[in-house]
């Protein structure tokens, strides 16, 4: 099978300032269909610049990136926001809700920025929030919910269009141990039924729940393996790791 | 498409949670642009009723009055079309529910010449089988508030009372509106005007000639001075019955103008500075956008629909709040050129105001979590000299908060600056008006009553004036048109007082007239005739020529300043004994009302008494005019200031836990919230009522002078209501910014990033 993700030797480097900081030093990066990789490593390594380039949040400097066997690091701008409307969804760290729209319309926004027509992006959402447990939220403004529950707003919002790539960026960094629990029990779910995940983290309990992982130190990669997994590997288990 | 619809939720979300914002902007622009139409209805022709009835009536285009009928062709005149008449008409007064009004009575056949003939608006025209019928101008009519039907009883000069029946009410182009044009008009049949005037030598000749082009009025109107000589009692031509009819009308029109578009300006600014505020603020929504598959391009899109459709909103509802305006109270449609020129004016002013900050709201990098770029923290100046003198800690962080970002507090303190300079010139203008309410003398009306002797002896109308105790003074005058050298149009020489014994004219140039010879003149005068203070000036009265030398310039509200005063010893003594009429100057603190009301029982009602029209009164609807627009340019000051205060909130966010756990109590951390904004309003305030202050008199001095009236009734307004201003401005924004620096002082704030 081809791979969802692949990168060769991806290079960034931040030339924004007197000396030019290399951030991502040559990554040669594969990752196959419904394969969760973690990407782990201390601050600095790179590991949040290596996501953002994989969803074109930010360009790279040298090297390829293909993305369903598509070469995309070539793409403009603007072709990449037509790409991650349909290809890819990302979740943030702080939840990255827009502030002024409902729960509902937050979910929606992609499935109609897909071209999607109202009534389904509409049915696709209230699916999406029944499986989140979310229903009756659907009309709050994100600054009602608790952490947790934005995370999982973010969560069905990036889910909203079926994405060949789930790109997620520290995403429990900013959640108590109840809601981490929570969300990585989703996102566990979501591998389960064949999603592609990438995520990114320097909690080495939070990665364990992942079936790869790949450690960035300086920009490079230093270690990518298989995580052996337990018998009683699902989330229930990071918990116990406290 | 797709990316519409979700444009749309975003838009929509977004609206929602700035409902005040937004329609703060939206009435801010509508306000404006409604001021704008209205301006350009009135400066326009279209508002002028002059063209109208000037296309109703045929109406002549030179009007010449001479003391027989004329004996020489006129109508050969090259250029000439047709004539009117000559009409004889008679001078009378009109008594009507106790006053007096001077009026004049045109004989007038019962059929109706073909050029120059009076429009009947109610009633009927005269006819030959009903002899007392009168026909009423309209606007003479509406004085004197008569119907078809009522008694309209004249006095002829001879003390002769007649009473006729309004017959019919008749528009004319043939002279501007009354009271502004005296004397009032009114048609009856010859053989009426012969009976109450049989008197030929106490009637006039009024000739009518309509032009093939009117811009040849000037060059006829010279063949018929010099046709005429001696025979011409005056000629004007229609280019002075307009502006007659549309002096309020400019006044006003520039004045809306002006407002409007300086605080187009403001506005655009207010929307350039609230869109650019609202960008800053959502900054990390925009990237969140992008990351969900927006493009730069998009987003951008996005933004200048959001903002851009406030402000068409706006420019949409003005749009027919000043047709209506136009419709409703001016009773004409708005010329529709200049219409859609300032439709698509503003409308391009509002798109390139909110044009930018969406442009920088579209380039913002699509990676949501990287911080925002943070404000630059160094102490300004300010701070420091603030740290300096020891002022409260809150005060210190509050003025370094002001400062931190450049762009947006520059355009706070200017976009407060100019609607507070506009206020300041409206109170100006305000207190310009009120100026010449309680100094009438400051606009030359010393004098508060005319009285003409009417059926009593000169002399003793002059004692039994004199005789009054509230009557400081009486100065005898007499009013002679007289006939301009080159200019073949008249002008009004005021003869008012003695060179002994001068009336007090607000002498603003130059010097009052010392001796018989000398005159002063309105500012009208000298721009209608080229002079200058101290030029020798020859007119011809009534046959004989009068030559004065000008020997200072007056603040002069009549006839567009077109008028000359002089000593009543300098006319020749033809037209200045008996006077024609008397000046009287009360005493302080009388009641013209009274005065009046005494002098016409003492005299047994055989005085004319007039009292003197203000023309703060006249300009009263100014007033409306300025309270309206003060509401509009607060509401836009106020959205600036919401700008401010929404963006300071949203810099400080952070701060305010750091300030809290560095030991600030809520109510320091509110001051300082408080003391960012409070500080760009202070300054924004005082720079624009500073600027307003200095521009305001020289401004109503530039009017005063292109209207004729003269420079030197500009007034600022009083340190008082400059001071009341001042702080009603700075109290309402502190008020505005204090309730959400309360609310976030109080707030339990997370750390957390924005």
């Amino acid at each position: 099978m081809n791979p969802v993700v692949k990168t060769v030797s991806l290079v960034k480097i931040y030339s924004g300032g007197a000396v030019p900081v290399p951030a991502v030093r040559g990554v040669d990066l594969q990752v196959e269909p419904g394969e969760f990789v973690a990407i782990m490593g201390p601050s600095g390594s790179g590991k949040s610049t290596l996501v953002h380039m994989l969803g074109g949040l930010d360009a790279r400097t040298s090297g390829e990136i293909w993305l369903d066997d598509q070469r995309v690091d070539t793409l403009s701008e603007s072709a990449w926001a037509l790409l991650r409307r349909k290809k890819i969804g990302f979740m943030f760290q702080f939840f990255n809700l827009v502030a002024n729209m409902t729960v509902a319309d937050n979910v929606e926004l992609p499935a109609l920025l897909a071209g999607v027509s109202p009534k389904d992006a509409r049915e696709r959402r209230e699916h999406l929030l029944g499986a989140l447990n979310l229903s009756e939220r659907a009309d709050a403004a994100p600054g009602q919910l608790s952490g947790g529950e934005q995370q999982r707003v973010a969560l069905a919002r990036a889910l909203a269009n079926q994405p060949s790539v789930l790109l997620t960026d520290e995403p429990t960094g900013n959640l108590d141990s109840r809601n981490t629990r929570d969300v990585l029990r989703l996102l566990s779910d979501v591998h389960k039924e064949g999603q592609t995940i990438i995520m990114v983290t320097h909690d080495a309990r939070v990665a364990s729940l992942a079936d790869r992982l790949v450690s960035l130190f300086d920009g490079e990669i230093v270690d990518d393996g298989r995580i052996a997994r337990r018998r009683t590997g699902t989330a229930g288990a990071v918990i116990d790791l406290r | 498409m797709s990316t519409a619809l979700a444009g749309g939720r975003w838009i929509r979300a977004d609206l929602r949670a700035r409902k005040g914002q937004a329609t703060l902007t939206v009435l801010a622009v509508a306000g404006i642009v409604a001021a704008l139409i209205t301006a350009v209805t009135l400066l326009e022709d279209g508002t002028n009723p002059w063209r109208n009835l000037s296309a109703q009536t045929d109406g002549a285009h030179v009007w010449l009055y001479t003391k027989d009928s004329p004996q020489v062709a006129v109508g050969e005149i090259d250029g000439v079309t047709d004539t009117a008449g000559p009409y004889r008409s008679a001078p009378v007064t009109v008594a009507q529910d106790g006053k007096k009004e001077p009026a004049s009575l045109r004989a007038m056949s019962a059929a109706r010449p073909l050029v120059a003939h009076p429009v009947v608006a109610e009633g009927r025209w005269l006819d030959s089988t009903q002899l007392d019928g009168v026909v009423v101008e309209r606007s003479f009519a509406s004085s004197l508030r008569l119907r078809v039907g009522a008694p309209f009883t004249i006095i002829a000069l001879s003390g002769e009372r007649h009473t006729l029946y309004v017959r019919g009410i008749a528009d004319s182009a043939e002279q501007g509106f009354y009271p502004e044009w005296t004397p009032g008009l009114a048609w009856v049949l010859p053989t009426m005007l012969e009976r109450i005037e049989p008197m030929l030598g106490r009637s006039e000749w009024v000739t009518g000639l309509r032009l093939a082009d009117p811009d040849s009025a000037q060059l006829v109107s010279q063949r018929v001075v010099v046709m005429l000589e001696d025979q011409l009692q005056r000629v004007y031509t229609w280019r002075e019955v307009r502006a007659a009819m549309e002096l309020d009308n400019r006044l006003l029109g520039t004045l809306l103008a002006l407002f409007g578009v300086v605080g187009l300006v403001a506005a655009a600014l207010a929307l350039a500075n609230a869109a650019g505020g609202r960008v800053l603020g959502q900054l990390r929504d925009l990237a969140t956008l992008k990351s969900l598959g927006f493009t730069g391009g998009q987003v951008a899109l996005l933004l200048l629909v959001e903002h851009g459709a406030l402000g068409l909103l706006g420019v949409g509802i003005g749009t027919l709040a000043g047709w209506g305006v136009a419709v409703a109270f001016l009773g004409v449609s708005v010329p529709p050129m200049p219409m859609l020129a300032i439709v698509a004016g503003t409308a391009l002013v509002v798109l390139a105001a909110v044009g930018v900050p969406a442009w920088r709201g579209g380039r913002t990098p699509p990676i949501p979590d990287a911080p925002v770029a943070p404000p630059r923290g160094h102490l300004s100046r300010m701070a420091r000299l603030a740290l300096l003198v020891r002022l409260p800690p809150a005060l210190v962080l509050g003025t370094r908060d002001a400062f931190t970002r450049r762009v947006p507090a520059f355009l706070t303190v200017f976009g407060l600056a100019v609607p507070m300079m506009m206020i300041t010139i409206g109170l100006g203008v305000w207190s310009t008006l009120d100026g010449f309410l309680s100094h009438p003398e400051q606009v030359g009306q010393h004098a508060s009553l005319y009285v003409k002797p009417g059926k009593l002896d000169p002399a003793e109308a002059r004692r039994v004036a004199v005789e009054d105790p509230d009557v400081r003074a009486v100065y005898p005058g007499t009013d002679v048109n007289a006939l301009a050298p080159g200019e073949a149009r008249s002008v009004r020489v005021r003869a008012l007082g003695t060179t002994g014994e001068p009336y007090p004219f607000p002498v603003v140039e130059g010097r009052m007239y010392g001796r018989p010879g000398e005159a002063v003149a309105g500012q009208g005068l000298l721009d209608l005739l080229g002079l200058k203070i101290g030029d020798r000036v020859r007119l011809t009265v009534g046959g004989s020529p009068l030559i004065v030398r000008i020997v200072g310039r007056t603040v002069e509200p009549d006839l567009d300043g077109e008028v000359l005063s002089v000593g009543l010893d300098s006319l020749a003594a033809k037209d200045s004994v008996p006077p024609e009429h008397y000046a009287l100057a009360l005493r302080p603190g009388a009641d013209p009302g009274e005065v009046r009301a005494r002098l016409l029982a003492e005299s047994a009602e055989s005085l004319e008494v007039q009292r003197v029209v203000n023309p703060a009164d006249r300009l009263a609807v100014i007033r409306v005019v300025i309270v309206a627009l003060i509401v509009v340019l607060a509401l836009i000051g106020l959205a600036n200031l919401l700008t401010a205060s929404a963006l300071g909130l949203r810099d400080h966010a952070l701060d305010l836990a750091v300030l809290k756990a560095m030991g600030l109590t809520p109510r320091q951390v509110m001051a300082t919230l408080v003391t960012g904004t409070g500080l760009l309003v202070v300054l924004g305030v005082a720079a624009g009522t500073a600027a307003g202050v200095s521009m305001v008199t020289g401004l109503i001095d530039l009017q005063g002078h292109t209207s004729g009236v003269g420079a030197g009734i500009g007034r600022a307004p009083s340190a008082l209501t400059l001071t009341l201003a001042v702080l009603a401005a700075v109290g309402a924004a502190l008020t505005v910014a204090l309730i959400p620096a309360r609310r976030a002082a109080r707030a339990q704030v997370p750390v957390t990033a924005r």
